[in-house]
């Protein structure tokens, strides 16, 4: 007979802000879609677009950001389902980038899903593109949007500023012209953004927006600092619908309020010793998006008292961080003041962008691999489980490096294959038979089935 | 006389590595090795350099699973083995100018696995439509000389980049007479001999294969190519070396008249504007405005409309669409290419591409797509 | 002091396989294949291994149990297995058992292979194939009834030959297809066999040197027992691999020797 495992038992209780968060997320994905009936504008461009230069143009400008709208329906996995097929028909090779076919299917099927699942008819086209590129495939999903669009009758203009400039560890002089570089496209793309949209710019709302978003990305990094703590006081699942608001709306003032609110609640639950996990015995942090589909798998791993405390992807895709002389990693510091002209605002975003984490391993793995052994060593963590994401060809870019790196630095490190968008790339149970046997040689058993 | 200049070229792609080693010997001189076209070549040859291109063997890549993750293309994966088999030990320095993220992969295990004196990564931009492109890449070569410059310990004077371009605009002005006898029915030279003239070129020094392209140039007008069959296709796609494909579909009664991928006209469709005074912004500039990789064209599909364009120039009936497995940028652009060209006429017929191919599976295909073409199927 | 008996359960996607343990010896082994009831069929493996031990199920103090199919012999009769372990472990173990020196375990079963680094009998990184792979002993069996030659030739049949032919080997669907176009191309059986071995040994080999090889390696699982599969196994990893007895049962014994501490 198996002897009871005896494991300490933290006090736990559920976030007071969670209900904020769903209807802040909810509120968005429904502002798009009622967008025009209030006069305002649409626009579509991914997560990592410059989505506080559209603010520019009024307070009534709506956007959805690809990436997480991919998810949405990744997790809805019949829905996805019906979307990949879409695209097959279409003639899509089912090898691309998992949320943009996701999202080309929802427009294939002139269809929208809501936060809840509720699938409603009449994909909302929107009335421009604004996008930025870094992987091969960022910029181009646009322009098949603007393909399939055209098809159904409607001409979307497209703007896609290029930020593959590199990741420089801190702007010398010598670099200005890579800043120059974005800064000039940003600026010819306000007036493209006059121009397809009829609307006068007002620089005053940009630097509210641009403020906004320097706020927000270094708040959330301070919501993840606050995890180093033991017992941690979110979990990474939940953590993934914290982070969604920096994906979508980042430069939004309820962004801010609600990244403030939270933090504070954060900062609270590490006071009172409060944990996400009340079994907390082993800590993980995982890497590249999650299986949409399977968010299960985290509370399989819950029955082993491992709990993931985040990743470079959860705190690095909105949060901003820099290396302090000493060599810990911690939220970046905001600019002394408030940016007070366009050119003020457009050099100010660019700066505080270009150094954000994940577009490090666009460049040079081992300066991933340094920030996830940093994360490794300050959040307390035990092993890294590594998914080799088939879904997303920029964040599981040079992922076997990082392996590599991860394991000559003595971490241990479980990869397996899956797909964030893609249900059919996923096998749930055989991961969890391997996980299960990476936890076996780690010493760890299963506490409850 | 024709047929000893195919057989050079064959021959200098089937012995590439013995080529580049006796050159080395002979010259005393660097040999680089490159992986995408979007590094300048120009500036190598101003620093007295052989750039040559890293390929693959198409052998099972075996050994790269420690460095890249298995979905990335097996282009960017065979590049990499070949690199951790020694096959390129004699190699000084490698290179990279920015384009996919696959083939990035191969550039940095490279470097960091891989002994080699001088690495050096060109971050070409993407945003190729955008006026501030050249300007940008300008300073970027610019940083690159001054590497090379350090690295080699000789300055690049104007004069030395005058000789580069030269030596590039020259091969590739041939290239293109070469291909002006694809037009002509039947073509004056296989689709085979096409892509053995394109590869051998970006393996050896241009200036002895510019030397021959003027010998074939001066007996092509000449030539009487026995063709069976008298389809003229087109092949489209990225990264494509797979000369046993091209032979295979040329002796079922069709020849490839025409491509558009990187290691054929691409490669060398556009000069360098000779006579500038500032030679690192004409160069730049070329390499800005050329023929794109679908990585870098957006947000209009620039290259689509020049695929079509050549379609048409070169009078094609139908055209084979080669998808190398897990490359996004060109798989993304596949449907739009496909409406664009059956929009004049052309059909085509697309191929998902591996390693190693299939040919028996490949062969129903092909046939059967010749057999739409010709008109046989009406038959029954 | 006492003696101590044990057996190791192997129940694998094909052949569950026994090993009764007496103090570290192996007293006694069986395999027999696995059925639709996969109870049934390990319970009968499992009271042959007994029988051959000249012992009864009261004489054997702790069962492990491991393989894919574990948890259907976890604490069910007549097996009653004690405890599960994951075949990862049990490979170590049972590596560590026969070769102590052991550093590397490459386990490559009927449907799945795995690459272990090993210090002193415990697991220190593992990886598995995933689902994309030219399989393993499922595909040599496949393509033994394509080229119509017994599963048990296919080996030695890839032996006579000395021409490489690349064949795909990211994955055993796309291999077969490139199968099918050799036989129709009339390359010979010979070489066809080999280019089969050459694709899985491919392939295995490019799962394990994830984990990186070090001496001594120990092959183990049913296709070590394929003398086709060992020599280009070799030749890709570039290193000589020990093919200890009865490899088949190297994950049964780590069992049995992981019930024979229970401490561990």
């Amino acid at each position: 007979m198996k002897a009871a495992i005896e494991v300490k038992e933290y006090p736990s209780e559920p976030l007071k802000c969670w209900e904020k968060a769903k209807n802040l997320r909810k509120d968005y994905y429904d502002d798009y879609l009622h967008a025009h009936e209030k006069g305002g504008l649409r626009w579509a461009g991914g997560a990592w677009s410059f989505s506080a230069i559209p603010a520019g143009l009024g307070e009534d400008v709506y956007c959805i950001t690809g990436e997480p709208y991919g998810a949405t329906v990744a997790f809805f996995k019949d829905f996805a389902s019906k979307c990949h097929d879409a695209t097959e028909a279409a003639g899509f090779p089912r090898t691309l980038c998992a949320y943009m076919r996701n999202y080309w299917g929802s427009i294939l099927l002139d269809k929208y899903i809501l936060t809840e699942g509720t699938v409603v008819d009449g994909y909302p086209a929107p009335d421009f593109i604004w996008q930025d590129h870094i992987c091969c495939s960022h910029g181009k999903w646009y322009q098949l949007v603007k393909w399939l669009e055209k098809k159904r009758g409607k001409e979307v203009p497209m703007y896609s500023v290029d930020v593959s400039v590199g990741y420089p560890s801190d702007f010398s002089s010598e670099e200005d012209y890579k800043v120059s570089y974005i800064v000039e496209q940003l600026n010819d793309g306000i007036n493209w953004l006059e121009k397809v949209t009829g609307r006068k710019y007002n620089d005053s709302l940009l630097c509210d927006a641009v403020w906004n978003e320097i706020k927000a990305t270094s708040l959330w990094a301070e919501v993840c600092a606050l995890n180093q703590a033991i017992p941690a006081p979110l979990d990474e699942k939940s953590m993934y619908s914290l982070y969604v608001m920096g994906t979508l709306m980042k430069h939004r003032p309820e962004c801010v309020a609600f990244y403030e609110t939270l933090r504070n609640e954060v900062k609270d639950r590490v006071e009172r010793g409060v944990a996400a996990v009340s079994t907390e015995r082993f800590r993980v942090i995982t890497d590249t998006q999650p299986p949409w589909g399977f968010l299960k798998i985290f509370r399989e791993m819950e029955k082993y008292g491992a709990v993931s405390v985040g990743s470079l992807y959860t705190f690095g895709l909105i949060g901003m961080w820099q290396y302090q002389p000493d060599g810990t990693w911690t939220p970046k510091l905001m600019p002394p003041r408030k940016p007070q002209t366009r050119d003020e605002a457009l050099q100010a975003i660019v700066r505080w962008t270009m150094h954000k984490p994940e577009w490090a391993h666009f460049y040079e793995p081992e300066l991933k691999t340094k920030m996830m052994e940093s994360i490794v060593k300050q959040w307390k963590v035990n092993a890294v489980l590594l998914h080799y994401n088939r879904g997303c060809e920029g964040l599981s870019l040079h992922i076997a490096e990082n392996r590599f790196g991860l394991i000559q630095a003595g971490i241990p490190v479980f990869p397996f294959e899956g797909n964030m968008g893609d249900e059919r790339d996923f096998d749930l149970a055989g991961t969890m038979a391997r996980l299960s046997a990476f936890f076996e040689s780690m010493g760890l058993k299963k506490l409850r089935e | 006389m024709i047929e000893e200049v195919f057989g050079k070229f064959r021959e200098w792609i089937d012995n590439r590595h013995e080529y580049a080693k006796a050159w080395k010997e002979r010259t005393g001189n660097r040999v680089v090795g490159y992986f995408c076209t979007y590094v300048p070549e120009e500036i190598l040859y101003a620093a007295d350099i052989l750039p040559v291109r890293i390929l693959g063997s198409h052998e099972p890549p075996t050994v790269t699973e420690p460095y890249i993750f298995a979905m990335y293309c097996h282009f960017c994966r065979d590049c990499l083995a070949q690199g951790l088999k020694g096959k390129f030990d004699y190699l000084d320095g490698i290179v990279e100018g920015q384009s996919c993220l696959h083939l990035r992969q191969a550039f940095n295990a490279w470097r960091l696995h891989i002994p080699i004196d001088y690495t050096y990564y060109i971050y070409v931009p993407h945003g190729v439509q955008t006026i501030r492109a050249t300007p940008y890449l300008t300073q970027e070569l610019s940083k690159f000389k001054k590497s090379l410059e350090k690295w080699t310990g000789k300055t690049i004077t104007n004069q030395d980049l005058d000789k580069g371009i030269q030596i590039l605009n020259r091969n590739r002005e041939l290239m293109r007479k070469v291909s002006e006898y694809r037009k002509t029915n039947p073509p004056k030279l296989t689709g085979l001999e096409a892509m053995e003239m394109v590869l051998s070129s970006q393996m050896v020094d241009k200036e002895e294969h510019s030397k021959l392209l003027e010998q074939l140039l001066e007996e092509l007008p000449n030539r009487k190519l026995e063709r069976r069959g008298d389809v003229r296709l087109m092949i489209i796609g990225s990264e494509d070396d797979d000369r046993v494909f091209m032979k295979n579909v040329e002796d079922l009664g069709a020849t490839f008249v025409i491509d558009e991928h990187c290691t054929g006209t691409r490669y060398f469709w556009d000069n360098v504007k000779e006579g500038q005074e500032d030679r690192l912004a004409a160069i730049a500039s070329r390499y800005v405005m050329r023929v794109p990789c679908p990585s870098k064209d957006w947000p209009e599909l620039t290259r689509l409309k020049h695929a079509v364009h050549l379609a048409q120039e070169f009078n094609v009936k139908g055209a084979l669409i080669i998808q190398n497995k897990f490359c996004d940028p060109h798989g993304i652009e596949i449907p739009p290419l496909r409406d664009a060209l059956a929009a004049v006429g052309v059909q085509t017929y697309p191929l998902e591409f591996d390693v190693t191919v299939p040919w028996g599976q490949f062969r129903t295909r092909v046939e059967a797509f010749l057999e739409q073409l010709t008109g046989l199927e009406e038959l029954f | 002091m006492a003696e101590m008996m044990t057996a190791g359960v192997d129940v694998g996607a094909k052949f569950a396989k026994v090993v009764i343990l007496k103090d570290g010896q192996m007293l006694a082994r069986a395999k027999a294949l696995v059925g639709f009831d996969v109870l049934k069929s390990a319970s009968d493996v499992f009271e042959t291994a007994v029988k051959d031990a000249g012992l009864s199920r009261g004489d054997i103090q702790r069962v492990v149990a491991t393989g894919m199919g574990r948890n259907a012999v976890l604490q069910k009769p007549p097996i009653n297995a004690d405890e599960s372990v994951s075949e990862v472990v049990a490979d170590a173990a049972g590596a560590y058992q026969v070769v102590p020196t052991v550093k590397t375990v490459i386990d490559v079963g009927a449907e799945e292979g795995r690459g272990i680094k090993v210090e002193g009998g415990k697991v220190r990184d593992f990886v598995i194939n995933e689902r994309c792979a030219a399989g393993a002993g499922t595909f040599v069996e496949a393509m033994a009834r394509a080229l119509e030659v017994k599963v048990e030739d296919m080996g030695p049949l890839s032996l006579k030959s000395a021409n490489t032919i690349p064949m795909n080997a990211q994955c055993c669907v796309f291999a077969e297809s490139e199968v099918v176009s050799l036989i129709h191309s009339k390359i010979s059986k010979e070489d066809i066999a080999k280019a089969i071995h050459d694709a899985i040994a491919g392939r295995i080999s490019s799962m394990v040197l994830r984990v990186g090889v070090e001496k001594d390696v120990v092959l183990i699982g049913g296709c070590a027992l394929n003398p086709g599969f060992l020599a280009p196994l070799e030749k890709e990893l570039h290193t000589s691999i020990i093919v200890p007895e009865f490899p088949e049962f190297v994950s049964a014994l780590g069992a049995a020797v992981i019930a024979a501490n229970p401490a561990r």
